[in-house]
């Protein structure tokens, strides 16, 4: 049963990115862009332009262009089929071995960030619907009211300024590891499990010293949302009937708490999703503020330079992974509610 | 046992809620007694304070609800100014409760049987496989079915039913001296509210517990209860053993309850001549088909009624049994899949849409839930003057005085033209409702359990009033209900529908005093008649019923009733069976009653 829905919602999942390949394909070729130009300059020659776009395949017919980014005439280069995202326009390194160095560190950080914010907002946001109206839950109103309407780059150049600047806690913000330190041999791209791999446990911490600052500024920011809708939930679980039950039987005050909390966590799970996928590719600014070359800023380059194979890459990987997210979310909130059947 | 000591002992109870700048109190000095192994009835109105009664008495109360007063001594210690750690102690071991909406009580993400077991442990130092053992040897004594394998559902999985037996199990899993039920079947069907009253009261009297029920309907006391307290306005206004209470009630509210039964208990309504089959069915079917398969749902399976003018049919049956279906689709709000309805000599599922809008104006629907039937933005005015503008036009001042008439004629102050919906309460918009259905002069209305939402004393004052409009204006109506008591006392004839199929019908008084078909037998006998002289747990009840109405997707295929049917024999499960006429001009679907078979006897000693 089990397999057969993440089977079903695997294939969908394809017949979804099959789609979406063919409409960014398209849309990106409406841009009113010249890549060719934009490649060799404006006063080049005829023969040099007819090169560059025969290069790049751009001479060829539009549909053969997409049968060969999909992999259907492997003599001709292979294609998605053969599992390969094609090479980019503007450095010519295979646009997939470029995502591998881009996207780890992005995972990394927004996947701390999100297990920090949890951590800190499923206490809080209990605390806040347990006690309404009491001091705490109007500091975690003002907090959430705060984090959420100031910029991320603003909380992190603050950051930067008081741990950095001031009190001297925290590393300089130049990237995921001090620019002295020679990084070690990426096996999965990962920082923190690379330096692991490579036996080095001094690097795995400055690994981790760098990330502190990027990892809680993320984290604040994210607890905003996740706090307000955890204590929304709960306060809307603690009103049920079954709660007002559970006293009524008289099971003990922590029960009735994990009660509550669990009715509250089926439906957060949603809100994780969208926030996950989102923050993929929004956690830019806050890469750009602590110099971590993540995925967010590859799409970014990569758009400026008309990079036709690199922007359509991202793209696809970006919607891959928020597709297997919510998958995994959908599972975990099917796991807590026995009423969501697959 | 009347001078013994009493269980608890409840003096001045207080419960109320702040709104800006000021303080309601719906519950302002509550005061008795109950006794052990007492069963004691708590009535009132909705929102008399019952339930925040028996709340306040674990000492809770609904936020924003607070207990403001007052001392419920029970073994010697004040409910209501203990701290928390003890009064949770007794929760659920000395006092267990049971509320409405069962479904909504349980934990929806945890198993039944764990939740009984969490509940049984928190008052008992056992294992987790001692308190497994518990919930299913519970599930057993309140009567589920296999509890080994009820255990493991969920909530959902539940019927309403079965529901509230699992909360009666986790109530007195660890046996407490007293039980309070608020309501417990509220919701549930006739059959399955007097299955699961026996199975409550037997099991209360086998654990030897005292009971408080709190209820509004006065067939339960009647049946059930030994003592009856009555609730009014926030106190206690009558505290009268249950005869008593029936055959001279004391205070003037209680008198109102009660002065419909009495007044009804005499004959039945008289028979109209003429007119007949005015409003007609001929085979109506409905089916709904299934999403994502083949199969149809099979609500309404080749109906044939006939009202004649002037005359009151009811529906009756449990729910799912199609009443409604078949209401709306005499309406045409739903077409039918099959058959054709016919009122004064036209088809009317043969109209156009023009016709049919026309044709709106002689027939009309009063719906069971006032709130939902009205624009909660509009006047009454509005209301009332809408059907006048799509019918008939004419100008506003001559509408206007319409309407004021109309809400005369429903017994209504013609100052409420101004107000809306959200400022009147359910009556009175019901009422209103009912003004709306009768201002184009319709010669046929569709009542779709119009009183089911109210407290008994409104109920009683609609269902005279109704009857009161039928006789002056000789409007016919087909009165879907699954209230017998109101049935009888408005129809004259009625039809008993089970599983998408009429099982019965004939005039009230002939389907009243005798049914013929098992199961015109077993809803009259799950019927709680509010008679305190021939109580349901004095006399055992033969015709009862076994289980819950089967899906109307895999229908049976011999007779509907068969695998819930006392008198089932093989060619009954082989036969579908076939409506047939009796000597008496009634017609019943049974083979068995047509040859004489079943007798009504055995019913009439219940």
């Amino acid at each position: 049963m089990l397999l057969r829905y993440i089977t079903r919602r695997m294939l969908i999942g394809v017949v979804q990115l099959f789609c979406l390949v063919i409409a960014v394909f398209f849309l990106i070729r409406l841009l009113p862009a010249d890549p060719v130009s934009r490649l060799v300059g404006l006063n080049s020659s005829e023969e040099a332009y007819a090169q560059a776009a025969a290069q790049l395949g751009l001479d060829r017919p539009l549909f053969e262009q997409l049968g060969i980014y999909l992999g259907l005439y492997p003599e001709i280069a292979p294609g998605l089929l053969q599992g390969s995202l094609g090479v980019s326009w503007a450095t010519g390194s295979t646009v997939g071995s470029e995502i591998a160095t881009f996207l780890p560190v992005t995972l990394q950080l927004i996947t701390l960030a999100f297990f920090l914010a949890f951590a800190v907002s499923i206490p809080v946001g209990m605390l806040g619907a347990l006690n309404p109206g009491k001091a705490a839950d109007k500091g975690v109103f003002v907090y959430s009211l705060f984090a959420g309407s100031q910029p991320e780059f603003w909380w992190g150049l603050l950051f930067v300024y008081v741990f950095y600047f001031q009190l001297g806690v925290a590393p300089a913000p130049l990237g995921q590891l001090s620019p002295m330190t020679f990084p070690p041999e990426p096996v999965t791209g990962f920082m923190l499990i690379d330096t692991l791999i490579a036996g080095e446990p001094a690097k795995f911490v400055e690994a981790l010293h760098h990330l502190m600052m990027p990892v809680i500024t993320l984290a604040f920011i994210l607890s905003g949302p996740i706090i307000k809708m955890v204590r929304q939930n709960m306060v809307r679980a603690l009103q049920s009937d079954f709660v007002l039950y559970a006293n009524l039987v008289g099971l003990p005050r922590k029960r009735v708490a994990r009660y509550a909390l669990r009715a509250a966590m089926g439906p957060s799970m949603t809100l994780i999703g969208i926030l996950y996928g989102f923050m993929l590719s929004g956690a830019v600014l806050v890469e750009s503020v602590f110099s971590l070359g993540g995925i967010g800023q590859y799409a970014i380059r990569s758009v400026l330079a008309f990079d036709y194979p690199a922007i359509q890459g991202v793209v696809l990987v970006i919607t891959a992974i928020s597709l297997v997210v919510y998958l995994l979310l959908d599972l975990i909130h099917a796991a807590i509610d026995p009423r969501i059947a697959y | 046992m009347k001078k013994a000591e009493p269980l608890l002992k409840v003096r001045d109870l207080r419960v109320g809620y702040e709104v800006p700048g000021d303080l309601v109190v719906p519950v302002e000095g509550v005061s008795f007694d109950l006794n052990p192994h007492e069963v004691v009835g708590l009535v009132g109105d909705a929102g008399s304070g019952k339930s925040t009664t028996a709340l306040a008495l674990m000492g809770l109360a609904r936020p924003p609800g607070k207990i403001l007063g007052g001392t419920a001594m029970f073994d010697g210690r004040d409910l209501l100014s203990l701290p928390d750690d003890e009064i949770r102690a007794i929760r659920g071991r000395d006092i267990g409760i049971i509320v409405q909406n069962p479904r909504a009580a349980l934990n929806p993400m945890l198993r039944v049987g764990r939740q009984i077991g969490y509940a049984y442990r928190a008052h008992n130092r056992v294992s987790e496989a001692e308190a497994r053992k518990q919930a299913v040897e519970m599930l057993r004594l309140v009567g589920i079915n296999d509890p080994e394998r009820r255990v493991e559902a969920y909530a959902h999985e539940l019927s309403g039913g079965m529901a509230q037996r699992a909360l009666i199990a986790m109530a007195l899993s660890s046996t407490p001296k007293l039980l309070i039920a608020d309501e417990p079947t509220s919701g549930l069907d006739v059959t399955i509210q007097a299955q699961f009253l026996d199975e409550m009261w037997n099991t209360v009297q086998k654990t030897g517990s005292a009971m408080l029920l709190v209820t509004q309907e006065l067939g339960v006391i009647a049946n059930f209860c030994d003592r009856v307290l009555v609730l009014h306005q926030g106190r206690i206004v009558e505290d009268a053993p249950v005869r008593q209470f029936f055959s001279d009630p004391q205070h003037p509210y209680s008198q109102e309850v009660l002065r419909f039964y009495h007044e009804r208990s005499d004959g039945f309504p008289e028979q109209v001549s003429g007119g007949a089959g005015f409003l007609r069915t001929e085979q109506l079917t409905k089916h709904f088909p299934l999403r994502n398969s083949d199969k149809v749902v099979q609500a309404v399976d080749k109906v044939t009624i006939s009202v004649a003018k002037g005359e009151a049919v009811g529906l009756v049956g449990e729910s799912g049994s199609g009443k409604t279906t078949v209401g709306r689709c005499l309406m045409r709000l739903e077409h039918p899949t099959a058959g054709a309805v016919v009122l004064d000599g036209q088809d009317i599922t043969a109209l156009n849409a023009a016709e049919m809008r026309k044709m709106r104006s002689r027939m009309q629907i009063v719906f069971q839930d006032p709130f939902d039937s009205v624009n909660p933005r509009w006047t009454v005015a509005d209301i009332l003057d809408e059907p006048l503008r799509v019918h008939e036009g004419g100008d506003k001042a001559k509408r206007r005085s319409r309407a004021i008439a109309a809400l005369e004629q429903v017994n209504l102050d013609p100052s409420l033209m101004q107000a809306k919906p959200r400022d009147l309460g359910a009556s009175t918009l019901q009422r209103i409702n009912i003004a709306r259905a009768l201002i184009c002069n319709p010669e046929f209305v569709v009542l779709d359990e119009p009183t089911s939402v109210l407290a008994p004393r409104a109920r009683n004052s609609l269902i005279a009033l109704l009857a009161r409009l039928q006789k002056e204006l000789g409007i016919s109506y087909l009165f879907i209900s699954h209230d017998l008591t109101t049935v009888r006392y408005l129809c004259q004839r009625v039809a008993v529908m089970y599983l998408g199929q009429i099982v019965e019908e004939g005039t009230v008084e002939q389907v009243f005093s005798a049914p013929q078909h098992p199961y015109s037998q077993a809803l009259l006998s799950a019927h709680l008649m509010p008679d305190p002289t021939r109580r349901r747990v004095d006399h055992p009840v033969p015709a009862a019923l076994d289980g819950e109405i089967p899906s109307p997707i895999d229908v049976p295929k011999g007779c509907y009733l068969a695998s819930r049917c006392r008198h089932v024999t093989e060619t009954c499960r082989a036969n579908p069976q076939v409506l047939s006429e009796l000597g008496d001009g009634r017609t019943v679907r049974c083979e068995r009653v047509v040859k004489g078979e079943i007798t009504p006897e055995d019913f009439a000693d219940a």
